[in-house]
């Protein structure tokens, strides 16, 4: 008798073998000097380039909601399969030994994390509205949070929200808003009530991203690439309808949000970033240049080893854990923390293995290319939540330490003192 | 065994029992106690934790009086053992000879199995090697070895002396792995035999006694086969890696509540310290250095007993070995920072941490030899 597991994985594996091709070779397979050097965190490609795969992203999005593996998690009346995270976990495994099209720009921000959000807090016409066409890949959606004077405080953002009859009037600005340039709407949150303390003055709000006001406007990564915006606000209307949670209640959205945040930007082992940081792929780095019986080579490759395996060990221990039913406690952050640790490291032993080659472009295979991740890992000590302000939420949340004291969440937020250049809401 | 077969409902019921014998029976009084104490641990408590709670027979196979559960079971043990910094030959005696004695088998290892499991032997297993390190050299002559075996399968002796035997002055059996006619194989030396000379020395980590033995024509038995001492060692260092890696976890965990309770307590410039962000992150950063080895701990135990699911067990077990050794001694070492002065004083229990850290750091060669073991498991 099979278990229901059981018949979930045959399902699945009938699903992706009638619609993707399985991986010619295992994922850790090293086929090296051969095919793609380039080792991408963010994008770099040229416009036609990027929407094409974006367009393939949501092809791929319909296809797995039409088979019914589009929200595996998601309730039933609005396009979910009303599984466990469980089964979610065990379609990702099954999927990554499929060449499928990566679907990032929709999951990442959208699906991971706005769309929860919608659920737990946007009433029914709001869920009925936008949850299915999120879910199967008709729109995208982003995350309008971050403010140039707003980061990781982000409970001190500025973006006005006033009454105008029926619904409201926003102006603002924010910034560092992935995939802002390909979304249908956007998730908002802005002040509403400046006399209270900057945690209760908050609304959130679905925001149409093709409203008149919007104004989307690429921001360039040191990596090169144009990933993220600046995405200004000026007399954009939103009906009250739009409005996600009680008026000045946003803050308890937002959490809501940055949870899922961090559950989503942790264990991301896997793919080409992390096969390209991994011992097959390294030990052959070390071959071609000889250096596999250089011994500080060889404990640095060790000491990488042991700590990428570890943090692997540590997603599964997540898993084992969901699976038996129970909440995993801190693993979230702490493979957060590690997987940014260990990409970083390992860039740097690459480089320190290539030597001057890496500098300038010279053609040699696997030397140049390593440049685009190098210029890419300081991001990850900084996306989703700086390391500080992680290790901030470690030891106050699961230690119990004792918060810093400070006048910041009790005044009013018109009297905090803000950063140089943040004007906006002072005068409100 | 190739399943999980206990809950974690199970786990933590031992967890709980094991814990609240430990804080009975070990604790900062009774360890310190111990230390001072001629044995360096108290027989009384290694007697009761056999006949009370059953410990040393727990991960022993049952034709051997143990009961077959396996290292997923004794990491629970074994974290309570080493949260405690319990003294006892617990490591030596069911850890290292208990494994080497099942994985060499036959009639002279089925002779001492059941007194181990019930706490009434104490056994232990020398290093191999004249520096102290567990390596057979890759090369099988026993070159490298610290004691020689004579000639023959009955009457044989050993000559030698074999450094840094773990409570190798208390052991009732001592194991040794010698170069005989074979190769390298694994004795059996009672400790009332002729020609045996044991010698107590000073000790970094005051929770573990060690000894330097030397054999002079010490009469031996040979355990298992003839030249089998590789196949043994090699499941020994995964084994025993493994434990100590729960042993570390355990441990390692007690510095991190030490130092986050300190935090809050301890108040300078009017607030808790634990408010000061270079305390606060100090402490995250030691959460994660847990929580990780935590998980390669786990791991490690899966995989050597062979689980379904887990990964090669050499590989996790090295990996666990390395990991834990590092995380255990920065939490440590940053528990004597967080208490500053306090912490390094004789009084506080922040130094025994720390030195068990270094200590078990180094007990099977070091970072130099686990980060290599790890490299030769993954096949580099």
């Amino acid at each position: 008798m099979p278990s229901e597991m059981d018949q979930f994985v045959a399902e699945v594996t009938a699903f992706l073998d009638a619609h993707a091709t399985r991986r010619a070779r295992a994922a850790e397979d090293v086929a090296w000097g051969e095919g793609e050097d380039r080792i991408t965190y963010f994008s770099t490609d040229p416009p036609d380039v990027e929407n094409a795969k974006v367009a393939a992203a949501k092809a791929w999005q319909r296809t797995r909601y039409d088979n019914g593996f589009g929200w595996i998690t998601g309730p039933t009346e609005f396009g979910g399969r009303g599984l466990t995270t469980l089964h979610d976990l065990v379609y990702d495994g099954l999927e990554a030994g499929y060449d499928v099209p990566e679907t990032g720009v929709l999951s990442l921000i959208g699906l991971g994390m706005i769309g929860p959000t919608i659920l737990a807090h946007g009433t029914d016409e709001l869920k009925q509205r936008y949850l299915p066409r999120l879910y199967s890949g008709e729109i995208i959606a982003c995350q309008l949070f971050s403010e140039p004077a707003a980061g990781s405080d982000l409970a001190s953002l500025e973006t006005k929200a006033v009454r105008d009859g029926d619904g409201w009037i926003l102006n603002g600005q924010k910034v560092w808003t992935s995939v802002a340039h390909h979304a249908a709407i956007g998730l908002a949150l802005c002040r509403s009530n400046p006399d209270n303390p900057k945690h209760k003055g908050i609304t959130a709000f679905v925001v149409d991203m093709t409203a008149p006001g919007v104004d989307v406007r690429p921001l360039r990564q040191m990596s090169g690439g144009s990933e993220f915006n600046e995405v200004f606000l000026t007399d954009v209307h939103v009906g009250d309808d739009h409005r996600l949670g009680p008026v000045d209640g946003g803050w308890g959205v937002a959490l809501t949000t940055l949870m899922n945040e961090r559950a989503s930007v942790g264990g991301e082992g896997a793919g080409p970033v992390g096969r390209a940081v991994a011992l097959p792929f390294l030990t052959e780095l070390l071959r071609a240049n000889g250096r596999l019986d250089d011994g500080a080579a060889r404990r640095r490759l060790a000491e990488l080893h042991a700590d990428t395996l570890a943090t692997e060990y540590l997603n599964h221990q997540m898993v084992r854990k969901f699976r038996a039913g129970e909440q995993p406690g801190p693993e979230a952050s702490v493979s957060k923390l590690m997987y940014a640790q260990n990409l970083t490291r390992g860039a740097h032993f690459a480089a320190e293995i290539i030597g001057p080659r890496l500098i300038a472009d010279t053609g040699a295979w696997g030397t140049y290319s390593w440049t685009e991740l190098l210029l890419s890992t300081p991001a990850l000590r900084i996306l989703g939540g700086t390391e500080e302000i992680m290790k901030n939420i470690l030891a106050e949340r699961v230690l119990g330490l004792p918060k810093e004291p400070g006048i910041d969440t009790r005044s009013p937020f018109r009297e905090l003192r803000r950063s140089a250049g943040a004007t906006e809401s002072r005068s409100a | 065994m190739s399943t999980e077969n206990t809950t974690s409902t199970e786990l933590d019921e031992l967890r709980s029992a094991v814990r609240d014998f430990m804080t009975a029976k070990a604790d900062e009084r009774a360890v310190r106690a111990a230390i001072d104490s001629e044995r360096g641990y108290d027989d009384k408590v290694w007697a009761q934790m056999a006949e009370q709670l059953g410990l040393q027979s727990l991960a022993l196979p049952t034709e051997h009086g143990g009961d077959g559960y396996g290292l997923v079971e004794l990491t629970v043990v074994l974290e309570e053992m080493g949260r405690a910094l319990l003294p006892s030959p617990f490591l030596s005696s069911v850890v290292l000879a208990g494994t080497a004695l099942v994985a060499a088998g036959g009639d002279e290892a089925a002779r001492i199995l059941p007194g181990i499991a019930a706490g009434t032997t104490t056994a232990t297993l020398a290093p191999p090697n004249v520096d102290g390190g567990w390596s057979l050299g890759g090369r099988g002559t026993g070159d490298a070895l610290a004691v020689t075996a004579s000639a023959g399968t009955d009457d044989v002796t050993l000559e030698g002396t074999a450094p840094l035997v773990l409570d190798g002055a208390g052991a009732d059996v001592l194991l040794v792995v010698a170069g005989g006619p074979a190769g390298p194989g694994l004795y059996a030396v009672d400790a009332d035999a002729a020609g045996l000379t044991r010698t107590p020395l000073p000790v970094l980590d005051l929770t573990r006694r060690i000894a330097t033995v030397t054999f002079a024509a010490t009469p031996a038995r040979l355990v298992g086969a003839a030249g089998g001492a590789a196949a043994i060692l090699d499941r020994v260092l995964d084994v025993a890696t493994t434990a100590l890696a729960a042993e570390q976890v355990g441990a390692a965990r007690a510095c991190l509540e030490a130092s986050t309770t300190y935090a809050k307590d301890r108040v300078q410039f009017g607030r808790q310290i634990g408010s000061f962000q270079a305390v606060k992150h100090k402490a995250a950063d030691m959460l994660t250095r847990v929580q990780v080895a935590d998980a390669a701990a786990r791991e490690a135990a899966r995989a050597v007993d062979g689980l379904a699911d887990a990964p090669e067990a050499g590989v996790a077990a090295a990996v666990a070995h390395a990991v834990c050794s590092e995380a255990f001694l920065a939490v440590a070492t940053e528990n004597i920072q967080v208490h500053g002065g306090i912490g390094f004083t004789w009084e506080h229990a922040a130094h025994l941490y720390y030195r068990r850290a270094k200590a078990s750091q180094l007990l099977f060669g070091g970072p130099a030899v686990y980060y290599e073991r790890l490299l030769a498991k993954a096949g580099v």
